[in-house]
């Protein structure tokens, strides 16, 4: 708990309005593709940026807590305190991610590997919730190997974008931490 | 005397909430731990809960195109892997998954948002609470300066119409002409707000004060 009290005050509002933006934008667009994993182009590119202008590890998992309270708050998606998990745990898993991944250079890959931890631990919280649900094993393994796949490719996407946006957020002068 | 009695109304009223929040939330859970003969129970207090939503002019189209997708998938699925004979097991998958998703529809139709965020606020640290309610506040704004981005940028000619975007080769173009700039002025927006709250002494208080709605 500590480390999110430690924020400043600028840090903890930028965090809060891209999850805010996150959840409006996944609110209003639903890009209805069909195509599950879609959801984590944004998930990933807003949950990266936050760590890339904030510079430190706990910043995702903060945006993750805010998204998901905001989504129960505005209603958006199915609503429900259940959908403050689908935030929160690919939030945690990239967090996990900042840790494991901290010497990996260039920022792209680190940013990619990053992103995929979260995509692994969100296609595994469907995992748990479809087997819970009562649905055979090879069903289950099916969808999440599905979601993996696809949820992956929309990961990528959105992390290999994030690259360009901090450089010209820093061209701007408006970020003022370095990550290493 | 009067005060006395509006203020315990709106505390009761957020108890009333907080308790649905909970109901919800153990109801959801449900979902996945109930035996299978316990489902009936589970089923008829969602139908109460459907018939309740559609009272307060909640609209279950959302709900019914989402069932139907979840079926559609499940259901071939299930064919593909295990044949005829295991279908009523998908179809039960999916009656369980309705019975996750029907609670958190009900809440967001009764409660009012900004008495969710009240609630929430009572576990909260207050930093972070301040966070929810200035995001909650300044969503028109958002919204706006969004929309006004993506018009102005269109008639720049950026290939970003939702006939565009449907291909995603165009969708990095959604990044640079439309969330780039608007990361800008949240990032400027975020440095404004922090500088006036902390001139105005925010969390330099033990015990913070909140401004009400008189």
């Amino acid at each position: 708990m500590k480390i999110f009290e430690s924020f400043n005050l600028k840090d903890a509002l930028f965090i809060g309005f891209c999850a805010t933006l996150l959840v409006v934008i996944k609110g209003s667009l639903r890009l209805k593709l069909g195509i599950s994993g879609h959801s984590m182009f944004l998930m990933t590119f807003f949950y990266i940026i936050c760590f890339g202008v904030v510079g430190r590890v706990g910043a995702i998992t903060a945006c993750g807590m805010i998204a998901g309270v905001m989504a129960m708050i505005l209603g958006i998606g199915k609503g429900g305190p259940l959908i403050l998990l689908k935030f929160l745990m690919p939030a945690v898993a990239m967090d996990i991610g900042v840790l494991l991944f901290a010497a990996l250079t260039p920022l792209h890959w680190r940013f990619v590997a990053i992103a995929l931890c979260g995509c692994i631990a969100w296609a595994v919280k469907g995992l748990i919730g479809d087997l819970l649900l009562g649905m055979s094993l090879e069903v289950g393994l099916t969808k999440f190997l599905m979601s993996l796949l696809t949820g992956g490719i929309f990961t990528v996407m959105g992390a290999w974008l994030v690259v360009p946006v901090i450089h010209r957020l820093k061209a701007h002068d408006l970020i003022s931490v370095k990550i290493k | 005397m009067m005060t006395l009695h509006k203020k315990l109304k709106h505390h009761y009223k957020n108890l009333l909430i907080a308790l649905a929040l909970v109901f919800v939330t153990v109801l959801s859970g449900l979902a996945f731990m109930a035996a299978d003969d316990s489902l009936m129970c589970l089923a008829i207090i969602n139908l109460l809960l459907i018939v309740h939503g559609i009272l307060n002019q909640g609209s279950i189209s959302g709900l019914l195109k989402f069932f139907s997708v979840q079926l559609v998938l499940t259901l071939v699925l299930y064919w593909l892997i295990h044949g005829e004979a295991k279908l009523l097991d998908g179809a039960l998958v999916v009656f369980r998954i309705m019975l996750a998703v029907i609670p958190g529809w009900w809440l967001t139709l009764v409660c009012e948002p900004q008495r969710i965020g009240e609630v929430l606020a009572w576990i909260m640290p207050h930093k972070w609470a301040f966070v929810v309610s200035a995001s909650i506040s300044l969503l028109p704004f958002m919204g706006r300066e969004v929309k006004e981005i993506y018009q102005i940028q269109i008639m720049r000619g950026a290939r970003i119409t939702p006939k565009h975007l449907r291909n995603p080769k165009n969708w990095s173009e959604l990044i640079y002409c439309v969330l780039l700039p608007t990361l800008i002025q949240l990032l400027k927006l975020s440095q404004q707000m922090a500088t006036s709250a902390t001139n105005r002494h925010f969390s330099q208080r033990t015990k913070p004060v909140y401004w009400r709605n008189p």
